[in-house]
Order: structure tokens, then sequence, then C-alpha cells
């Protein structure tokens, strides 16, 4: 495989960093390196660093204005952090709330509604809380149980009609968000035969996507007007599919792309364009794998997030490091309807330990927050010029 | 042996002595096999008593369970929301096709399994904490989780 120096291999050995590579690189135009012309053109600037969880912080949730994020922790509370100033990149990030006595065991993950009234915390305690921030106030306005044991991973639908759930009992719950701040339990799924750790929504269509320690995908949807949710399509092995458990998903602006990141120590790309609901043509229309990137990571990758704005994935994984990855146009050696990607950038010790979660910004193409184990949440900026990559 | 010609029709007189080795380990093996199919019996029928008991017990309490929602429902129709009602006949459909009588039919884990999930996702519907008592709880206090 070709690789330019300062990328590990596929058998792991690092090539020393060519300085005289990166000077020219930074800020300018892209580079010859790795034979897709992009090289390490972008760099990570540490915008500030968000301390006051006394435990991990295990998961961070942008609200859809980008104006508050949320972050929540084994110390089992919730905080929401807002800047003084518009500005994302300016170093004037405060903790305004702190969302406590809502679990009894650490919070997991945690997710906006895309009205942005509504906080969801998942916990290991096996409900899901469900917060009202209005103004000043804030309310813990619904529990939601059903859950055997630790609920793993909170997803809202892009409309809001809909909440995921998924958990430790292979189970994934999808919960019908009524008026008045009632959730009524649409469908309990099963397919999984490990804990679920991760789900995610479709961008625009009510198609839900779990992953799982099963080593898993699996793609879920309604069946008729009823409340029937099936498994749609699993991607698995023995077909493509991750070797290892897939600890987080992500799909493109558009959904017509998704990333998956793995113990395996891959990313892999899926063309999710296939409209699974048509029966219609010849032959079912199915997902299928499109690029697995790979001899990037050392360690498992534990979040993977993909950028609504400037069309970058960023990467978290127990090698403390940050990654950012972009797709590379007008690769000639790519097959028809393939795409590859190559690394961007890369923060070597973003957090003193793993890092757990990253993501993306909604509307600032420069800001990326990430989580640590080292209880803390850090505020990033983009440096580098975003039109040669994005 | 070479040279030595045995005819089937000769009873060889010394086969027993020569055979004695032989002899008792076919004896003590149709003993054995004699103990084995009847302490196998018993156990079998001892496991059989136990899990046929334990499948019944579960379903018959799922069916309570169903029964009681159901004349609720009757008594007042908006007791439970129209979705939970639907839950309710869809679960008591599964109880009735559960085949309790044929306990080799390979669907019976599956069904189980189903019905169990149905049972968890009307508890959530109807807000009632509950628990069926025989069930295995998953629930440990294993905070090392991820």
């Amino acid at each position: 495989m070709e690789t330019s120096s300062g990328e590990p291999t596929s058998n792991g050995f690092v090539k020393p960093p060519d300085f005289r590579r990166e000077e020219s690189g930074r800020g300018g135009a892209a580079v010859e390196s790795n034979g897709h012309g992009l090289g390490m053109g972008l760099t990570l600037r540490l915008v500030q660093e968000l301390e006051g969880h006394s435990d991990r912080v295990w998961s961070v949730s942008w609200s859809p204005s980008g104006h508050t994020l949320a972050s929540c922790s084994g110390d089992k509370s919730c905080r929401l952090w807002e800047n003084l100033t518009t500005s994302p990149s300016s170093s004037t990030w405060r903790c305004q709330a702190v969302l406590e006595g809502g679990h009894t065991r650490t919070i997991r993950s945690c997710g906006w509604s895309p009205d942005g009234k509504l906080l969801a915390t998942a916990s290991f305690d096996a409900t899901t809380a469900v917060w009202e921030v209005t103004g000043g106030e804030i309310e813990n306005v619904a529990t939601l149980e059903g859950h055997d044991n630790e609920v793993k991973s909170v997803a809202w639908n892009s409309s809001g009609t809909y909440l995921a759930t998924c958990s430790r009992d292979k189970h994934v719950w999808i919960w019908d968000v009524q008026p008045g701040n009632e959730f009524e339990c649409m469908s309990v799924l099963s397919g999984h035969t490990q804990d679920v750790k991760f789900v995610a929504w479709h961008p625009t269509k009510d198609i839900l996507v779990s992953a799982s320690y099963d080593n898993a995908i699996k793609v879920w949807a309604e069946d008729g007007d009823g409340d029937d949710w099936r498994c749609v399509q699993t991607l698995a092995e023995p077909g493509r599919g991750h070797c290892s458990t897939v600890w987080a998903l992500a799909f493109d602006k558009d959904g017509d792309r998704l990333v998956s990141c793995s113990d395996d120590l891959t990313l892999m790309v899926w063309d999710t364009s296939a409209d699974l609901a048509d029966l219609s043509g010849s032959g079912q229309a199915q997902w299928k794998h499109s690029t697995t990137i790979s001899g990037y990571h050392d360690r498992t990758v534990f979040s993977v997030h993909w950028s609504r704005v400037n069309g970058l994935i960023a990467s978290g994984a127990a090698d403390d490091c940050i990654r950012i990855f972009a797709e590379n146009r007008e690769d000639s050696s790519a097959l028809p309807g393939e795409s590859s990607f190559s690394m961007v950038a890369k923060k070597v010790k973003a957090h003193s330990t793993d890092v757990n979660c990253v993501q993306w910004h909604p509307t600032d193409p420069r800001i990326l927050a990430s989580a640590g184990d080292d209880g803390t949440i850090k505020i990033w900026e983009v440096i580098g010029d975003l039109s040669l990559v994005g | 042996m070479p040279g030595l010609v045995r005819r089937d029709t000769e009873e060889d007189i010394f086969e027993s002595s020569l055979n004695l080795e032989g002899a008792h380990y076919q004896q003590g093996f149709e003993e054995g096999f004699a103990d084995g199919i009847g302490a196998g019996r018993e156990e079998g029928r001892e496991v059989g008593l136990k899990s046929g008991f334990q499948v019944g017990e579960e379903v018959g309490f799922y069916s309570g369970c169903a029964d009681l929602w159901r004349a609720a429902v009757e008594i007042d129709s908006s007791a439970f929301s129209a979705r939970a009602q639907r839950s309710i006949k869809q679960f008591q459909e599964l109880l009735r096709a559960y085949p309790l009588s044929n306990p080799e039919d390979e669907r019976v884990q599956d069904l189980l399994e189903t019905i169990r999930v149905k049972f968890q996702a009307l508890l959530s519907m109807l807000s009632i904490h509950l628990e069926y008592p025989g069930h295995p709880k998953a629930r440990s206090a294993d905070d090392a989780s991820f």
C-alpha cells in the first residue's frame, strides 16, 4: 500500500516525518505525498479545554444552532457549555448548567432534538432521561424505562418524531415522541447478538442504523404504516464488514454515505444511496461497502463523525489521537463509483488518554469538539485551506 | 492366528476361557448401558418436567397479564393508548400461537424470545413496573461497562 511518511503502513511501521514537505504544505497548495495529492494540509489548534466533570467524559452533542455543547460523563451528570461570544473559535466557553440527579449511574450518551428544545441523556442505570431546555430553565420532563441494562446511545430522527436507544441488552428501542413530552415505546428491535453500542438516524429518511459488539451494522426501517420495524439489511461478514466491535456510525450530509469505525482499526465507508424501501426494481436495493480506510489507526477507533458543513470525517481513538480524513477527488486509480480517502490532519495526544467522542460543529466548518477519558472536553479549530480538501 | 482353521459350525469349547476379557467387557457394557438408559430416562423426565413447567409457567404468567389488560380495556376503552391496545392484541396472538404441546417445534426458543420482547415493550407502554419472577435478569452492578 502506497503511503506517505508520517503515517503507519499496514504492518504498523511508521516512517519518520518529512519535515521539508510539511513546511511547504502548511496552509498552502496541496502537496504530492500519498499519490492522491492531499498531504497533511490541515492542523488542529486547541481553542479551549473545558474542565468540570469529575470523571471521564463519554460523549458531546452540539445543539442544532451550535450555540450550546452538551457533555455527559461517568460522574452521572451532563453539562451545558456556551460561548460568551457568537464565535465558537473564541476561547470564552463557560459551563452554563449542570444536569444532576437525573441518573444514578454513568451517562453514556446525549443528544439534542432537532428543534433544540429537548436533550436526551442515556445512562448505565438503564433509563433515558429527557430534559427540556427553555431559556435559563432546565427540567427533567420524562424518564424512559424499558431496557434491561446499560443504555449505550440515544438519537433523535431528523423530524424529532422518533427517539432511538440501544443497550447492552442487545435490543434497540424506538420511542414515539408525542405532544406534552410523552414518549411511548413503539417497537423493540432484536437482531443483534451482542451489546449494541451506537444508533444513528439517516439525515432525511426514517431509517435507523445500529452498531454492535457483534461486529455488525444493522439497518432498520418501518414496515408499512404500522409500528412494525424490521431489519432490512445487515452490513457484516461474511460479506464486507468489520471483523471486530463497531463503535460508532455517521452519515454524510445527504445520507448517501455512511462511515463506521471499529475495534478492527479501520473506518469503513458505505454507499447508502439505494432506497431500501424500493422493492419495485429488479433485485432488492441494497447498501454496499464503498471503501475501507485502514493503516492509520493504532488502536480501537471509538468515534467517527462526518461534518455536514465541510465534508470531512473526524475520528477519535484509543491511541489518544484525533484524525481528519478527506475524500480524494479525481482519483484515477479508484474504480468507478468507488471513492478513496486520505488523512489530512492528525492531532497526537489530543487528550492525555482515550478519545471517546468527536463531533463537528453543525454550522461552523472549522470547529470540532472532543471528549476524553481524561475528564476534559476540548474545542478545536481546523487551520488550513479547506477548499483543497472539502 | 495363522495355521489355525476354524469352522463356524464348530463350537469352540475354549472360546469362553480364551475370550474372558471380551466376555466380561461385553457383560459390563450391557449392564452399564441398561443402567444408563434407566438413569437417563429418569433424569430426562425430571428435566423435561422442570423445563416444561417453567415454560408453561412463563407463558401462563404472560397470558394472565394479557387477559387482565384486555379486560381493563373492555371496561374502559380509554384506559390505554391505541398503540398499547394494538400491542396487547398482538401479544395475545403470539401467546395463542406458542406451541405449548409441541416442545420439539424448532421455533419454540425464537417464539418465546419474541414474546418476552413484546412483554417488555408492553410494560413500558402501560408504565407498569412488573417483572416475571422466573425470568433471569441480566441486570448487574458492573460499572466497568463501556
